[in-house]
């Protein structure tokens, strides 16, 4: 009994050994690949901070009264279409009084 | 010779004990070292798997640590659509230690070639002085690499991480200021200043950029109209208490790190504390519906047209205002001696603690430390009737849009946030007022915008069934005018709450208004209210944003 007892802690020693050795191999393989993430992500931040600073209201609007002749206009909303795919048929609604629908079935 | 016969016996002698291979004695000493070669077994495969295990592990934490424990490290700041409103970014400094320069000459005329718009006297001149000083800095990455090719041990590189804020003014009193230590002194960096530095993922607030410039661009439109010396605007969800927009107006730059010391930079929208008039009567009419004591048809007749308290007159604005008037008609028509009358019959202790319970009379728990405090007042009958219509009490836009979101949504408890959650936890939850109130006040606040009786007609904006009620104080201790105007849309079922301050506004006698309950146009400001400065504001921001609301947020 006693031996048995024995050769299996031995055992799951030895398998726990092993695992965790494998267990290291991929660790070290994660660890390579969050630090090749590491600058990717720095430079995703650098990239989105300019892509946003670009694009901001602010600089649109600096460049629209730049390039363009025409004043931006204000949407009005009664304008404003929806498309609602039905039965592969795609109809345009209005949006206001989809909105609407929607509310009154609420 | 004696002969004795001695018999000797001989015994086969018989020893008992007999070698045997003892099993048990071996036993013994076979398990003791086969125990303590097991017990060293034990700890060295335990050691090696600690080892190797830390090992591992030691490069991960290290990596990470580099990241967070970076001098001046800060986490950057997101919109709700993940734009950034502050980022941080490493910039490199050269510097050049004289001391250590081999060739002089030589080393000026390469950097003429990467640097050929620099003062090389100037240069020459501190090269000479031995003193370590400073070539360039926040240097391209171009150059960087350049100069470094020079190979010259004399150039030295300092990486330095800065704050960078691509919105400028829009959100200056939202965010911030850090100082040269690396320590927030003001708005959320100052309240997340530890946060910011430990979280490894961007801070995410409730704001939307758009809407922001926006609402930002229509103040200041406004303020070469009407003058003021400042303004404010909040919009913030009904339902769960996300501000969408806070905008105070004037601002400044975060990229300049100025000192802001004049007043007139304060956040108006948390830390400017006001007497807010009229829309207090919203609350005065709510607190009736509240306790049972009126209905929105109940009638108040014989109101009169001048009551006197104390050294107080209360009079009524409109003179032409009818003597009988419905609890639906005080409030569309913002009459003082009706509002009066309805706080009369509520006393003192309803009214107090209906404000108290929808968190207008003291200081409001928020993200940002930069808080007014209303201020403290004794109650007593000329107290209850001035605070009926929103004078003599004060309180911050930010605690007004969250009582006007309390009272618009259906009754329930909400907690502004400019920190974006989960879904789970910004749900309605507590109701604090009974159901059914809200669906009454929606309903006068619609026709105080609707009607052509009520205050607001110029924000009746088609498409977006605003309501909402004006507010002209003049301000606390004499300080100019104070108009505001509380606007909810869509009224037949809230989703928002616009809060539009102007301080100290003028009259404009150029602006043309545009009539919306009937058809022409007006020029020139007629009177210095909010019906006629707020509202106008009010109603040009919602025709801009609504559209971006109606179509951006319809599944949230």
């Amino acid at each position: 009994m006693k031996k048995v007892v024995f050769a299996i802690i031995f055992v799951s020693i030895l398998a726990t050994s092993l695992v965790k050795n494998s267990t290291k191999e991929i660790e070290d393989k994660i660890f390579i690949i969050n630090e090749n993430i590491r600058p990717l992500k720095s430079e995703l931040g650098d990239v989105l901070l300019e892509y946003n600073y670009l694009s901001s209201p602010d600089k649109l609007t600096q460049y629209q009264n730049q390039y363009f002749e025409k004043n931006l206009i204000k949407i009005d909303i009664n304008k404003i279409k929806k498309l609602v795919e039905k039965n592969n048929h795609i109809k345009v609604d209005d949006f206001l009084k989809n909105k609407n629908n929607a509310q009154q079935k609420n | 010779m004696h002969n004795k016969k001695i018999n000797v016996t001989l015994e086969e002698y018989e020893n008992k004990f007999s070698y045997k291979k003892s099993k048990t004695n071996l036993n013994i000493e076979f398990n003791r070292i086969a125990f303590i070669f097991f017990i060293f077994l034990v700890i060295s495969i335990i050691y090696s798997i600690q080892l190797l295990h830390l090992g591992s592990l030691k490069k991960e934490t290290n990596s990470t640590k580099q990241l967070i424990t970076k001098k001046n490290y800060r986490a950057d700041i997101v919109d709700r659509n993940g734009n950034y409103l502050v980022k941080t970014v490493s910039s490199i400094d050269v510097g050049i230690n004289p001391i250590e320069v081999i060739d002089k000459k030589k080393l000026l005329i390469n950097l003429q070639l990467i640097f050929p718009n620099k003062n090389y006297i100037e240069i020459s001149s501190k090269l000479s002085k031995n003193k370590y000083f400073y070539l360039e800095k926040k240097i391209t990455a171009d150059n960087y690499e350049k100069i470094m090719m020079l190979g010259d041990k004399s150039i030295k590189s300092e990486e330095r991480l800065t704050r960078i804020y691509p919105q400028k003014n829009l959100f200056s009193h939202i965010i911030g200021q850090i100082d040269d230590n690396n320590q927030g002194i003001s708005g959320l960096e100052k309240s997340f200043n530890q946060k910011l530095k430990k979280m490894k993922e961007p801070l995410r607030l409730t704001l939307d950029t758009d809407i922001q410039f926006l609402i930002r661009e229509e103040l200041v439109k406004f303020q070469s109209v009407f003058r003021s010396k400042g303004s404010t605007v909040i919009l913030m969800n009904v339902n769960n208490g996300e501000i969408i927009s806070m905008v105070s107006y004037p601002d400044f730059d975060l990229n300049k790190r100025e000192t802001v010391s004049n007043v007139n930079f304060i956040n108006r929208a948390t830390k400017g504390v006001y007497e807010l008039g009229s829309v207090f009567k919203t609350f005065t009419v709510a607190a009736g519906l509240e306790e049972g004591l009126i209905e929105t048809d109940t009638k108040f007749l014989n109101l009169e047209k001048r009551l006197k308290c104390e050294k107080n007159t209360i009079n009524e604005y409109d003179k032409k205002m009818p003597s009988d008037l419905t609890v639906e008609q005080i409030l569309v028509r913002s009459s003082n001696i009706g509002s009066v009358r309805i706080a009369q019959k509520l006393e003192i202790d309803k009214l107090k603690s209906f404000l108290e319970k929808i968190g207008v009379l003291k200081k409001i728990d928020f993200d940002i430390e930069e808080v007014g405090e209303p201020i403290p007042f004794m109650w007593g009958k000329c107290k209850l009737a001035t605070v009926s219509f929103g004078h003599g009490i004060t309180t911050t836009p930010l605690q007004l849009a969250k009582g006007y979101a309390i009272i618009v949504n259906g009754g329930f408890e909400i907690k502004p946030s400019l920190i974006k959650k989960s879904l789970d936890n910004n749900l309605k939850q507590k109701r604090i007022i009974k159901e059914g109130v809200s669906q009454k006040i929606n309903l006068i606040l619609r026709k105080v915008v609707k009607t052509k009786e009520g205050t607001a007609g110029l924000a009746n904006i088609e498409g977006y069934e605003i309501g909402g009620k004006t507010g002209t104080a003049d301000g606390y201790n004499n300080k100019g005018k104070i108009n505001t105007f509380a606007s909810i849309f869509p009224a037949s079922k809230p989703k928002y709450v616009m809060i539009v301050l102007l301080d100290g506004p003028k009259t404009s006698i150029d602006y043309i208004y545009e009539y919306k309950n009937k058809s022409g146009s007006y020029k020139g400001t007629p009177f210095n209210t909010a019906g006629w400065t707020s509202v106008e504001v009010a109603g040009k921001i919602i025709q801009k944003i609504g559209p971006i609301l109606a179509t951006k947020y319809i599944e949230n």
